[in-house]
């Protein structure tokens, strides 16, 4: 059978993003792809430099709708440790409270993705209904669902009265129980894990060559989680369980997803039960003495890394962002080798695409 | 003479079945909608569809062939048409002779050689990829289908299928007899359907819409027309296939009876349409071959000795 | 077995409750208190200071000041964020968001918002 190519993208039903693929198949086998980026590049970092440090918390947030709360997170904690300031106790649980809840919409998203590429409509809609719970409650507190305008400089923007911490309980039992119910079936369903099972194997060693990071370098055995190696208060508090599965083929990549979602259900509980009381910002000066400081966090996606170097002003003079998502796409034209074509859904699926944190 | 323009233009002709295809259409999306926590679309989407369709420009890419994306769908069309033609609707049949049923399975057959020669009269690399994936398809569920089908042909001694509706007057609905049958029977008729889990050709996720990706205007209005049409004549065959004594037995309330089997036919099809999850061409191939074609034969088989 | 009902069981479960979407327009929204919808001003409390002009990330504020007790405080619809960073930088408070819906319009008009207006011929 000869060769053909087929582009999947920058225009496809498979993707949320543009993203080019140029994938040679033979018959119903890949031989193996090329990648293009850059279809969303919107120069942020660039934008950063020209506009002050409280502009651009809400620019920094529109680098990915998904994780956009951990990006805003990060970047204020690079500046507060640049201005010598400390987040009060309360507002530091209020970030970490939204961080997992982000976490959770994001995996039940990414849930959703994966059943719609192999065909189970029905699974997809499910999980987006019980996405639905946890975007009412972040809207709930924060007054926005995806764009959450809830890190300011020095803390956080609103608090929690008591009525929205009742709401709060309230609804975590209740996403709990719905969601375990679609964690039961992705977790059981005969025709997914035929799908998925032994597709696409990547080793401990070709994801340290790439220096993949997130649930995809937990799903092949490497151990990495900065909640837990260099956590920032309170998750120092918080007692994490890091998931690691040894398989690294796309079921693995499935199932830690679906157990990570658990885990952040039952930190979000542990942070409800120990959010102290108190004060939720600090005053902060608009002008950021000179230094240079790099901070980490853990996104829904991995570690995301920001470097941020001030000059004495009210603009930063440079602002480097890392994002998880962009070495695990130089991974994907390795794993599409030795793949079928009906595979490649499964794959893209895995990696949990978000090419607008890739592209910045 | 009139009569029989009659039949071909009005009932079961060319009206009636249009109309009960787009009946299908609307009451498959609704019930896929409801499972799915959806609204689903008001009782005239399907026919304001293919007005829309109907009055869209014609797109041709340089190099497809105009004359022959337009006779395939018509081709396909007459083909199921008089397919539909020879099954008795309610009790009532209007042509009928010994040995349509080997006909209806033949003229049923002519649409997915038509996807696919659509897929190859395309440009795109799309559809050249699902226009070959659609007759791998129907190398795997076309033979257990045709294997399953003579079972209630063998039971009723004809080939036709009047002859077979009658026959369960005296005998009782042979679903009764062939379970198995039934549920092969079934899942061959999602294969042809190339639906929800067996619609590999024209995944969207992966072939963006298979053989049909590049048509446009009156050319897809017709494609869906079709396979509305091919639904609605499959769901006729195994109604009258396997519940048939309904139809002739209370000749007064055989009109209702008959609706309520074919509404219990799209309700199954939706159903099996949300829970499973679309199959891999290869695990196709192997769950035809090494679980359908046993299956069917084993059936056949039994019902063999039970004749003997 | 058992979980092969589970996904039958959800579709039956779906089947019989009510669905998720909301006929809007025609159904009534029910937003919550806290959504950051259009831009309202307390006219009163605004002193022209220009401090939520400072810090809008997007532009969508401008002040025109003729002289020291004259000017006009303009707000673009279109260019806003709705991120409430003008509501944080007030002092007096006098700028905030309502939970109202900001539609689509085909009116050029409604792109330009005047949010007070004082000269020499008001107070």
């Amino acid at each position: 059978m000869n060769k053909i190519s087929i582009p999947i993208g920058p225009h496809h039903p498979l993707l949320k993003e543009p993203l080019s693929m140029i994938i040679d198949i033979s018959g119903e086998r890949v031989l193996g792809g090329a990648l293009r980026l850059g279809y969303v590049h919107r120069g942020i970092e660039k934008m950063a430099t020209q506009r002050t440090y409280v502009q651009d918390v809400h620019l920094i947030e529109r680098i990915c709708g998904i994780c956009s709360h951990v990006h805003t997170t990060t970047f204020c904690l690079a500046v507060e440790s640049l201005l010598g300031i400390e987040v009060p106790p309360r507002g530091q649980y209020i970030r970490a409270l939204m961080c997992e809840l982000e976490r959770v919409h994001s995996h039940l998203l990414w849930l959703g993705i994966l059943a719609k590429n192999v065909g189970l409509d029905t699974v997809f809609m499910h999980a987006w209904h019980d996405r639905e719970l946890a975007l009412d409650m972040m809207e709930g507190i924060s007054g926005g669902r995806v764009s959450h305008a809830a890190n300011q400089i020095g803390g956080v923007r609103f608090d929690l009265s008591t009525q929205q911490e009742e709401m709060i309980s309230i609804n975590l039992v209740k996403l709990k129980q719905q969601v375990s119910g679609v964690l039961d079936v992705i977790e059981n369903e005969p025709a997914l894990l035929a799908r998925t099972q032994g597709v696409a194997p990547v080793s401990a060693e070709m994801i340290k060559d790439y220096c993949v990071v997130g649930p995809v370098a937990r799903a092949s055995g490497v151990d990495v989680d900065m909640r837990r190696d260099d956590p920032w208060p309170p998750y120092d508090q918080l007692d994490v369980n890091v998931i690691v599965l040894p398989e690294g083929d796309a079921w693995a990549r499935t199932l830690i997803r679906v157990l990570e979602t658990r885990e952040s259900l039952r930190l979000c509980e542990s942070i409800m039960q120990q959010m102290p009381d108190g004060p939720v910002a600090e005053r902060a000066k608009r002008k950021v003495p000179e230094g240079e400081v790099i901070t980490r966090s853990e996104a829904p996606r991995g570690e995301v890394f920001y470097y941020l170097r001030s000059d004495g002003s009210d603009k930063p003079a440079r602002l480097k962002v890392r994002t998880p998502t962009l070495p695990v796409l130089s991974l994907l034209p390795v794993q599409l080798s030795a793949i079928h074509v009906a595979d490649i859904p499964v794959v893209l699926a895995g990696i949990d695409l978000c090419v607008a944190c890739a592209d910045r | 003479m009139f009569r029989g323009i009659f039949y071909l233009l009005f009932f079961p002709g060319l009206a009636f079945q249009v109309v009960c295809g787009l009946a299908f259409e609307w009451m498959d999306r609704k019930l896929l909608a409801r499972f799915q926590r959806r609204v689903g679309p008001p009782w005239y989407q399907p026919l304001a569809d293919m007005i829309k369709l109907f009055s869209k420009e014609d797109l041709l890419p340089e190099g497809a062939s105009g004359v022959v994306e337009m006779l395939l769908p018509l081709l396909s069309m007459s083909a199921v048409l008089t397919a539909g033609l020879y099954i008795p609707i309610a009790g009532f049949t209007s042509f009928s002779f010994e040995g349509d049923l080997i006909v209806i399975q033949f003229l049923m057959s002519v649409p997915t050689l038509a996807y696919y020669l659509a897929g190859m009269a395309s440009v795109g690399i799309y559809s050249f990829l699902g226009g070959g994936r659609s007759i791998l398809q129907y190398l795997s569920y076309e033979v257990p289908l045709l294997i399953t089908i003579s079972g209630p042909a063998v039971m009723a001694g004809s080939w036709s299928v009047a002859q077979i509706s009658q026959s369960q007057v005296s005998m009782g609905p042979f679903i009764i007899f062939q379970p198995l049958g039934f549920i092969l029977a079934t899942v061959g008729l999602i294969g042809k359907l190339k639906r929800d889990p067996l619609d590999i050709p024209s995944a969207s996720s992966e072939v963006v819409g298979g053989s049909l990706t590049e048509f446009s205007g009156a050319k897809l209005g017709f494609w869906y027309l079709v396979m509305n049409i091919q639904a609605v004549v499959g769901i006729f065959l195994l109604v009258n296939l396997y519940f048939g004594w309904s139809n002739v037995a209370l000749p007064d309330v055989a009109i209702g009876v008959f609706i309520l089997e074919c509404l219990l036919m799209v309700a199954i099809l939706s159903a099996v349409s949300a829970v499973f999850a679309r199959l891999r061409i290869d695990q196709l191939a192997g769950l035809g071959w090494k679980i359908l074609v046993p299956l069917s034969l084993v059936q056949l088989g039994f019902v063999i000795l039970m004749g003997v | 077995m058992r979980r092969r009902h589970s996904l039958f069981h959800a579709i039956i479960d779906a089947l019989v409750s009510r669905p998720d979407t909301v006929g809007y327009p025609f159904a009534e929204l029910d937003l919550p208190e806290s959504y950051r919808g259009a831009i309202v001003i307390d006219a009163d409390n605004c002193t022209g200071c220009g401090l939520c002009v400072r810090d809008c990330p997007t532009g969508a504020l401008k002040l025109e000041k003729k002289s020291r007790d004259e000017f006009k405080l303009i707000h673009y619809p279109a260019r806003c964020a709705y991120c409430s960073q003008c509501e944080n930088s007030c002092v007096r408070g006098a700028i905030g968001h309502s939970n109202a819906l900001v539609g689509a319009t085909d009116r050029p008009r409604e792109l330009v918002v005047v949010l007070k207006e004082k000269n020499e011929n008001t107070d």
